[in-house]
C-alpha cells in the first residue's frame, strides 16, 4: 500500500499540476494568439524563448532559476520583502518553475489552433454583433475547445513528468516540495523497490490515460475537420 | 441613404489609389452591385461593413456616421446582417444552435426561426451539423441567419451562386420581398436575379463605381463598360400569355405582337401568369430588312430603330423600339452597312433565343 508520504506526495504533485495548468491556460492564450499573428521582428525572440524549456536540459533552468530565487538576486530579494519567504525550496517556486517548464506545452497547440483559425468565422461573430471578448467566448472558445483541453492536459502531464527542475530548485521537503518524480527517486535510492514500482506504475498508469484522451481527442478533431 | 467615398491605395508613392469607391445608394429595395470578378464588389462591401479598415474616407449610413477622418464604427456596432460568398457556418454547432446565436445581440427580428425554416426549407436540417449538408443548404441557413441579427441593412454577396436553378427560382422571391422589408446589397454576376430583384443597380469597373442607376437604363448606356457583356440585354414585358397546346408553349404579346415564349415549357402544368418578363440578349438579336422565309427562326418583331452606336471596332449596337418597349441588337459594322441601317427605319427583329425572368409586377 501507499505510505502517508508517497500519498502526500501524490497530492502535492497533482495540486502543484493543477495550479500550473489553471495559470497556463489564463497566460498562454493572449501569448499564443500574439504569437500566431504578430509581424512584429522580435517575435521569433519571443517565440525562441517560450520553446526553450522544450530542448534545455531541465537542470539548466533550475540552476538559473535557483540563482533567480535566491534573496542575494534583486528578484528574490523582491519576493521576499514582498511574501516574507523565500523562493528556493517552497511551493510557489516551484510552482513558478512548472509554469516556464510547461509554457510551451499549453502555448504551441494553441498558437497552431490560432494560426490555422479561418479568421472568416470571427468576422461572422462581428457580423452577429458580438465585440471582441465575446468573440473570444461565443466563437473562438467553444470552436476550439478540443484545442484547449488538449494544451491544458499536455501542460497537466508534462507537470507530473517533472524531475531535474524540481530536483535543482525544490529540494525534498514532504508537504512542501516533494513531488511523486522525487518520492520515486528516494525509494530507488534507498532500495524500496516495492514502492518505487507503485508510484512508477501509477505514474505510467496516469500519464499513458491522459494521453489516449489527448489523442483520441485530436483524432475526433480531426475527423471533424475532414468534413467540414 | 447610404453614402460613401472610400479609397484605398497600395503604396504611398501611387498617384491614383487602387480603389476608389465614391457614391450614394437609396435606401429603398435592393441595391445590386455589378460587374467583372475582380472589379472590386467584395471588396467595397466588406468596406461598407467595416470589415476591412485599411481604406480611407467616409461612410455615412442614415444619419450615422460609420467612419470618417477619426473615427470607425465596428462592425458589430453597424447592425449589418452578411450572407458571405461562402456560407461559413459554425462547424462545431448543429444549425438550430448555428441560428440561435445570431438571435443573441438582435434585437426584435422580422422572422423567428421556425417562420425562417418554413420558407427557407430547412425545417428537417435543425439538428445537423454543417458538414452533413449540402452547398446549397448551408446557403439557406446562411442567409437566414443574416435575417436573424435583425439588420438594419443586409448584404449578400452572391449568395444564390451555390444553388441550382430550381432553388434559386424558388428563393428569389423571398429574397425580393425581404429586400422591401430591409435595405439590401447584394452582389451578383447573374443578369436574371440582376433585372428581377432590383430597380436600382451600382455598377463596379475596376476599382470605381461607374454609375449607379435603373438596371434597365444603365444597359441601354453604351457608354458603360456593361456593353462589353456580350450578352447584353434588356427586360421585356410580355402580356396577354396563353398556352398553346398544339405547339405545347406559351405565347404572349409585346406591344400588341404575338411572340412564343421558347424555353417556358417546364411550366406547364401550372397556371400561366398574366404577364411575364424576359430577356433577349443583343446577341441573340437577328436584324433583317424583309421577312425572313424557310428558316427555324419563330418570333419576328417589327421595330423602328431608335439610334446606332459603335462599339467596338467592327460592331455596333442597335436600339430598336416596339413601340413602348426597347430592345438592343449587337450586330456588325458590315451588316450594318450592307442593310443600310439607319435610324428611323423599320426593320425585322428575329429572336434567336430569350430566357425568362419571372412574372411582371
Amino acid at each position: 500500500m501507499l505510505s502517508e508520504l508517497d500519498s502526500s506526495a501524490i497530492l502535492l504533485t497533482l495540486k502543484l499540476a493543477g495550479l500550473t495548468t489553471f495559470i497556463l491556460l489564463l497566460i498562454a492564450p493572449p501569448l499564443a494568439w500574439w504569437l500566431a499573428h504578430s509581424q512584429r521582428i522580435f517575435r521569433p525572440l519571443i517565440e525562441a524563448l517560450v520553446a526553450l524549456p522544450l530542448i534545455l536540459p531541465p537542470t539548466v533552468l533550475g540552476f538559473y532559476l535557483l540563482i533567480a530565487f535566491s534573496p542575494d538576486n534583486p528578484f528574490g530579494q523582491f519576493w521576499l520583502s514582498l511574501t516574507g519567504s523565500q523562493l528556493a525550496f517552497s511551493f510557489s517556486g516551484l510552482l513558478i518553475a512548472s509554469i516556464i517548464y510547461s509554457l510551451p506545452f499549453v502555448v504551441q497547440p494553441l498558437q497552431s489552433a490560432f494560426a490555422n483559425l479561418q479568421k472568416e468565422y470571427l468576422e461572422v461573430g462581428a457580423m452577429l454583433g458580438f465585440n471582441g471578448p465575446e468573440r473570444f467566448y461565443r466563437v473562438l472558445l467553444p470552436m476550439l475547445l478540443p484545442s484547449f483541453i488538449i494544451a491544458g492536459g499536455l501542460g497537466f502531464a508534462h507537470t507530473i513528468g517533472e524531475f531535474g527542475v524540481v530536483l535543482m530548485i525544490g529540494g525534498n521537503i514532504p508537504g512542501e516540495t516533494q513531488l511523486v518524480s522525487i518520492a520515486l527517486f528516494d525509494h530507488v535510492e534507498s532500495l524500496e523497490y516495492g514502492q518505487a514500482h507503485l508510484l512508477s506504475l501509477l505514474l505510467l498508469g496516469f500519464s499513458m490515460a491522459l494521453l489516449v484522451v489527448i489523442y483520441g481527442l485530436l483524432q475526433k478533431r480531426q475527423r471533424a475537420l475532414q468534413y467540414a | 441613404m447610404l453614402r460613401f467615398d472610400l479609397s484605398k491605395k497600395l503604396g504611398e508613392t501611387e498617384l491614383l489609389p487602387l480603389l476608389h469607391f465614391k457614391g450614394q445608394i437609396q435606401l429603398t429595395g435592393i441595391c445590386t452591385l455589378f460587374g467583372d470578378s475582380g472589379a472590386g464588389k467584395t471588396s467595397l462591401v466588406r468596406a461598407l461593413a467595416g470589415l476591412d479598415d485599411d481604406f480611407s474616407g467616409s461612410v455615412c449610413f442614415k444619419s450615422n456616421s460609420w467612419q470618417g477622418e477619426k473615427h470607425f464604427v465596428r462592425t458589430e456596432k453597424r447592425k449589418i446582417g452578411i450572407v458571405f460568398q461562402e456560407p461559413r457556418l459554425f462547424p462545431h454547432l448543429d444549425v438550430l444552435a448555428n441560428l440561435q446565436l445570431a438571435g443573441k445581440k438582435a434585437d426584435a427580428p422580422l422572422y423567428t426561426i421556425k417562420q425562417l425554416a418554413e420558407i427557407l426549407g430547412f425545417s428537417d436540417l435543425l439538428h445537423k451539423r454543417s458538414r452533413q449538408l449540402s452547398g446549397g443548404q448551408k446557403q439557406r441557413i446562411a442567409i437566414a441567419r443574416a435575417i436573424l441579427r435583425a439588420p438594419e441593412l443586409l448584404i449578400m454577396d452572391e449568395p444564390l451562386a451555390s444553388l441550382d436553378k430550381p432553388s434559386r427560382l424558388e428563393l428569389l422571391p423571398f429574397i425580393k420581398k425581404l429586400g422591401e422589408q430591409i435595405p439590401t446589397l447584394y452582389i451578383t454576376h447573374n443578369m436574371q436575379e440582376l433585372f428581377y430583384l432590383s430597380r436600382q443597380m451600382l455598377l463596379i469597373d475596376r476599382g470605381r463605381v461607374e454609375a449607379i442607376g435603373d438596371p434597365n437604363l444603365l444597359f441601354l448606356d453604351a457608354r458603360l463598360s456593361l456593353v462589353k457583356h456580350a450578352h447584353s440585354g434588356l427586360l421585356i414585358e410580355v402580356n396577354k400569355i396563353t398556352w398553346q397546346p398544339m405547339f405545347a408553349m406559351a405565347s404572349g404579346r409585346i406591344d400588341g405582337q404575338a411572340i412564343l415564349l421558347t424555353g417556358y415549357q417546364e411550366r406547364e402544368e401550372k397556371a400561366l401568369p398574366d404577364k411575364l418578363q424576359i430577356k433577349v440578349a443583343s446577341k441573340d438579336i437577328i436584324i433583317a430588312t424583309r421577312p425572313i422565309k424557310h428558316s427555324s427562326l419563330q418570333n419576328c418583331l417589327q421595330v423602328t430603330i431608335l439610334q446606332i452606336e459603335p462599339l467596338v471596332a467592327g460592331v455596333a449596337l442597335l436600339t430598336l423600339t416596339t413601340g413602348k418597349q426597347k430592345l438592343l441588337a449587337k450586330i456588325t459594322r458590315k451588316s450594318l452597312i450592307e442593310l443600310k441601317l439607319q435610324p428611323n427605319l423599320v426593320v425585322f427583329a428575329y429572336i434567336k433565343a430569350m430566357s425568362i425572368v419571372g412574372e411582371a409586377e
